[in-house]
């Protein structure tokens, strides 16, 4: 099984801190020397622990620039905790695109199969089940649920916990020195996180990990940087959030405010912007369309001062009470909930001004360029062997450093500053991919990457409008207009359809012309 | 050691550019006569001392010190004489020289020379002997014209493998539209031969039947393939030598509008061509160049001074099927094309006057020039070229899309020189600045930077308390107390050892 993964790209900030991934069955173990007493990762062969089970999963991701095929299945083994109703508690990771995914008892290899029944991947947190059968309830009888501690802070104490081969329980001591936010597994927002020291010895299932305190789950394992021996934690009040987010019936996710600050450390600056030397604050440099500081009123200039009574910092940090000076998006995204109150104090023109509204959250598929895709197919349409897709960041990042030249340098920066598609009314940022070899599409086989405008007349804001446009063509000809060379293209609306015929099912195992759901 | 040095420039690899670049049909013909005996050369008899040995001292400007005078080095390559005292040669084996000494084969004596003109967008260069005396009884080498494929040619010079002249010898593969890769920017018409044409041979002739077909100037490094060698064919030498009649050198002209072919059924239907496989398609039009606000981006271009142009924007010129560029390529600054095209399905025509597309220039290498520059505080401010571009590895998203796009988005009208915040010298009065570095400068002060002319005169206004640097893209400006940045100025520039605080240019 490979336990390697492509997910493991998008998590690498710049240390590449390893996932707590170990090296696999089949790669050699280096023989260990006998480390020093008190740092040693302590192995209990008798212990066990009721709380904990493996999670082999099985995931397949789609083909990004072929999208109607699916890459080879690869296989992640991870150790899920057991929560009170039955329910498994994973990283998001660890599921994400699952194709299948089984429990098993740590001790006895006994295997049930499970399913997803609600995930956050920007929280990077799934919880899984296990459907209502004889098989289901031996499986779950001699398990406990675990609570949760979300009472940790720095200098604490806690233990990795892994299961061997037979299912005794390992333990790797780690003492908190950290913490901070940071983003999980996709780009765009911050949660909390705590950095732990100390070494975490490799054991064969170890896609997620579970973090304990004195048998209460702290938190579970983000990442594990070998070489500096720096753990980092998913902690347990984001996972508390998560779970009563989940146990009201519907999920509305974490609430971010949606702007962008500069911090006023520089004293020339802070004369400029009008700050007293001594005074708090961060300078607001964008606020987000749509999100919820635009909701509450907040503007692009204004000294962002306190959130819910926090005083902010001139970093943009506030004072938490349980681990200190702390970014202040904590206040919003970790202690906060979606249609929570917010009352925000910020300094305009001078004059202290007070807002106040409700928090919310814009989801992915608010942004005009997807931030992630997990578990569907990127959606597409193929006209006469033209291949046109809506572009996303997983899309953009599929291109390795040297390949980011013209069309996707210039795709990449419409992603970092949408506004102006945006304002004109653009949903997605429609595109051509690719241009498979047809006789409608003769000539254009070397394109790829042009922004689409336009086609028969109509402006394209989504793959929806395209497959609308397409039904509407005069002259029989489809008349393409590009943001870029060559600007205009035409096709044969009556060939380019068998060409369509001909692409189904043909050599390229075209099962279907688009995917709009 | 540094002997080469030239020849590692010249001989830089370059793999196709272009996705559109369309292979002209195989022009298979026989060798009307082929060249088959070899006539034994007797070096001592003096008729190849017009080829001569140019041994070059450099000095390559620095765009990370701008202040400072750069790298000494040097390198070798090839010239010969065309004329009374005038040796032809590459632009990129005297580029940046500050010391030229000619030596012949068979004298070791060194005579100091000076460029007469330098033609970077082509490769070639005039040089003159300091002292003209001593090659007044040389022969010049007489041109002939394009040669046919697979006849013999030699190629003389004084590439690495020893220090004496050498011929080497093969046939003429490929008539070709080529990239020069002395700018990387430029194409124009090159000659393949599969003579060998080494690291030193640039510069050099390469003959046929006693006259000049060709200067050598690149090839592949052996990596990439073997027995591929360009010159600089006579077209393109003579069109040089034209141009500097007048005392100087005016660069080629260009049309700056981008060509599609027209293979498509729907898009020759839809535009109107009829189907005899003439008319290509306008795809891009630059606004400042020759044929802005004459063509437009759907029209289709027939003609060029009377001779079709083929879909795929091929024409039959002087025999060969070639680039329909090569006809403006011809032409001189002020000259005229006309041009017959299709619009909306009616044919009309215009006359069009040539110019220089300046705007491609910053895109490519330039040399024998100073790097321009403006220090302020102990922040550095230069124009976006190539050079800059290369010299910084700049990695900016921004910086980087600019340069990228600066014709494809037509980034020049709105800015036609991008002034980049390259570096930030730490000093107490700008440690907050340093994470800017390498960012476009938008504004200073209100005023739009569209040249380094333009920080210059912002900088000079002393109104206000506050020094504000808008950076495109950046959601903060960097602020300067004016007082403590004039303050700061000459502490930083003693420090940071900087002769001058600016370099403008000696224009």
């Amino acid at each position: 099984m490979k336990l390697l993964l492509p997910l493991f790209l998008l998590f690498t900030i710049c240390v590449v801190p390893l996932l707590a991934q170990t090296p696999g069955a089949a790669s050699p173990k280096k023989k260990r020397p006998v480390p020093a007493a008190d740092s040693v990762p302590v192995t209990l062969p008798a212990a066990q622990n009721n709380s904990l089970v493996k999670v082999n999963a099985t995931s397949q991701s789609y083909n990004l620039h072929l999208p109607w095929q699916k890459e080879s299945p690869t296989g992640r083994r991870g150790l899920g905790v057991v929560l009170a109703g039955g329910r498994v508690l994973v990283t998001a990771q660890m599921v994400a695109d699952a194709t299948y995914i089984e429990l098993e008892l740590p001790e006895s290899g006994q295997k049930v199969p499970a399913k997803v029944v609600a995930v956050d991947y920007e929280a990077n947190l799934a919880l899984l089940e296990t459907p209502p059968s004889d098989k289901q309830k031996t499986f779950f009888a001699g398990l406990k649920p675990m609570g949760l501690d979300s009472t940790a802070r720095i200098k604490d104490d806690v233990e990795v916990l892994q299961t061997g081969r037979v299912g005794e329980l390992i333990k790797s001591p780690l003492t908190i020195n950290k913490v901070l936010t940071r983003r999980y597994i996709v780009e765009g927002s911050n949660f909390l996180v705590y950095e732990a020291a100390g070494i975490v010895r490799s054991e064969a299932n170890s896609f997620t990990l579970p973090v304990v305190k004195g048998g209460k789950l702290v938190g579970l394992l983000l990442s594990y940087d070998s070489k500096n021996q720096v753990t980092t934690i998913l902690p347990a009040p984001i996972i508390e959030h998560f779970l009563k987010d989940v146990a009201d019936g519907s999920y509305e996710g974490f609430p971010g405010l949606g702007m962008e600050m500069q911090s006023t450390q520089d004293e020339q600056f802070r004369e400029y912007l009008g700050l007293k030397p001594d005074a708090p604050g961060v300078l607001i440099s964008s606020v987000v369309k749509g999100g919820s500081a635009e909701k509450v009123g907040m503007k692009k200039g204004d000294v962002l001062v306190s959130i819910n009574g926090f005083t902010i910092d001139t970093r943009g940090d506030y004072k938490d009470p349980q681990y200190g000076p702390l970014s202040s998006s904590h206040l919003v995204r970790g202690r906060a909930y979606v249609s929570d109150k917010i009352e925000i104090k910020v300094l305009r023109e001078g004059k202290e001004v007070t807002l106040s509204g409700q928090l919310s959250r814009r989801g992915p598929d608010a942004h005009l360029v997807l931030p992630y895709l997990f578990d569907k197919g990127p959606r597409y349409v193929l006209m006469g062997g033209m291949l046109f897709q809506e572009l996303s960041r997983p899309y953009l990042g599929s291109f390795g450093e040297e390949q980011r030249g013209g069309a996707i340098l210039r795709l990449a920066r419409i992603a970092s500053h949408p506004d102006k598609y945006e304002e004109a009314g653009r949903k997605k940022l429609v595109f051509l991919s690719m241009v498979l070899p047809t006789p409608s599409a003769q000539g254009y086989d070397k394109l790829g990457g042009q922004v689409i405008n336009k086609v028969n007349g109509k402006a394209i804001n989504s793959l929806d409008d395209l497959a609308e446009a397409f039904k509407n063509v005069k002259d029989s000809v489809h008349v393409i207009e590009l943001d870029d060379f060559p600007h205009i293209l035409y096709l044969d609306a009556f060939n380019a359809e068998r060409d369509n015929m001909r692409l189904l099912n043909g050599a390229y195992r075209i099962g279907s012309l688009k995917r709009l759901e | 050691m540094f002997a080469f040095h030239t020849a590692c420039m010249n001989f830089r690899q370059f793999l196709p550019l272009l996705a559109f670049a369309v292979l002209p049909p195989a022009m298979a013909q026989p060798a009307p006569e082929p060249a088959t005996t070899s006539q034994a050369i007797d070096v001592g008899s003096g008729a190849w001392d017009g080829v001569v040995n140019i041994d070059v001292s450099v000095l390559f400007p620095d765009y990370r010190e701008p202040w400072n005078a750069g790298q000494p080095s040097g390198g070798s390559g090839t010239g010969f004489l065309i004329g009374k005292n005038r040796f032809l040669t590459n632009a990129h084996v005297v580029s940046n020289a500050t010391r030229i000494l000619i030596r012949t084969s068979n004298d070791p004596e060194p005579h100091p020379a000076k460029i007469v003109h330098i033609a970077h967008d082509c490769d070639l260069a005039l040089i003159e002997a300091e002292d003209a005396k001593h090659f007044e009884k040389l022969t010049p080498l007489d041109f002939g014209g394009i040669p046919q494929l697979n006849t013999e040619v030699i190629a003389i010079g004084y590439p690495i493998g020893g220090d004496r002249i050498s011929v080497t010898r093969g046939v003429v593969s490929r008539i070709d539209f080529r990239p020069y890769s002395h700018t990387g920017v430029d194409s124009h018409l090159a000659i393949q031969v599969d003579a060998a044409i080494n690291p030193g041979n640039s510069g050099g002739p390469v003959m046929q039947g006693g006259k000049v077909v060709g200067v050598a100037f690149q090839g592949f490094s052996g990596r990439v393939a073997q027995n591929v060698g360009y010159m600089i064919p006579v077209p393109v030498i003579k069109r040089f030598l034209k141009d500097v009649e007048d005392g100087r050198y005016d660069h080629y002209v260009d049309l700056a509008a981008s060509d599609f072919p027209i293979e498509n059924p729907a898009q020759a239907k839809a535009l109107g061509t009829n189907g005899d496989g003439v008319g290509v398609m306008v795809a891009d039009v630059e606004p400042a160049g020759s044929v802005g606000g004459i063509l437009k981006v759907g029209d289709v271009i027939l003609g060029i001074d009377d001779n079709p142009v083929l879909n795929n924007g091929l024409v039959r010129f002087e025999g060969e099927l070639m680039d329909m560029n090569e006809i403006v390529e011809r032409k001189f600054a002020g000259d005229t094309i006309k041009l017959a095209f299709q619009r909306d399905g009616k044919k009309q025509e215009a006359t069009v006057k040539l110019t220089r597309f300046d705007p491609y220039v910053r895109l490519g290498a330039t040399y024998n020039q100073r790097p321009r520059y403006i220090v302020h505080a102990g922040l550095v401010f230069q124009p976006m070229d190539r050079n800059l571009m290369d010299a910084n590895q700049i990695r900016d998203a921004t910086v980087s899309y600019v340069f990228d796009n600066f014709l494809t988005d037509k980034l020049y009208v709105e800015r036609p020189e991008p002034v980049v915040l390259t570096s930030v010298l730490p000093d107490e009065v700008n440690t907050w600045l340093a994470p800017y570095a390498q960012s476009i400068v938008d504004e200073i002060n209100g005023v739009k930077i569209k040249s380094l002319r333009d920080v210059q005169a912002a900088l000079a206004e002393k109104d206000g308390k506050f020094i504000e640097i808008r950076l495109l893209e950046k959601n903060r400006p960097l602020v300067l107390k004016r007082e403590l940045a004039e303050a700061a100025h000459a502490r930083i520039m003693r420090t940071y050892n900087i002769p001058a605080d600016s370099y403008m240019g000696d224009e």
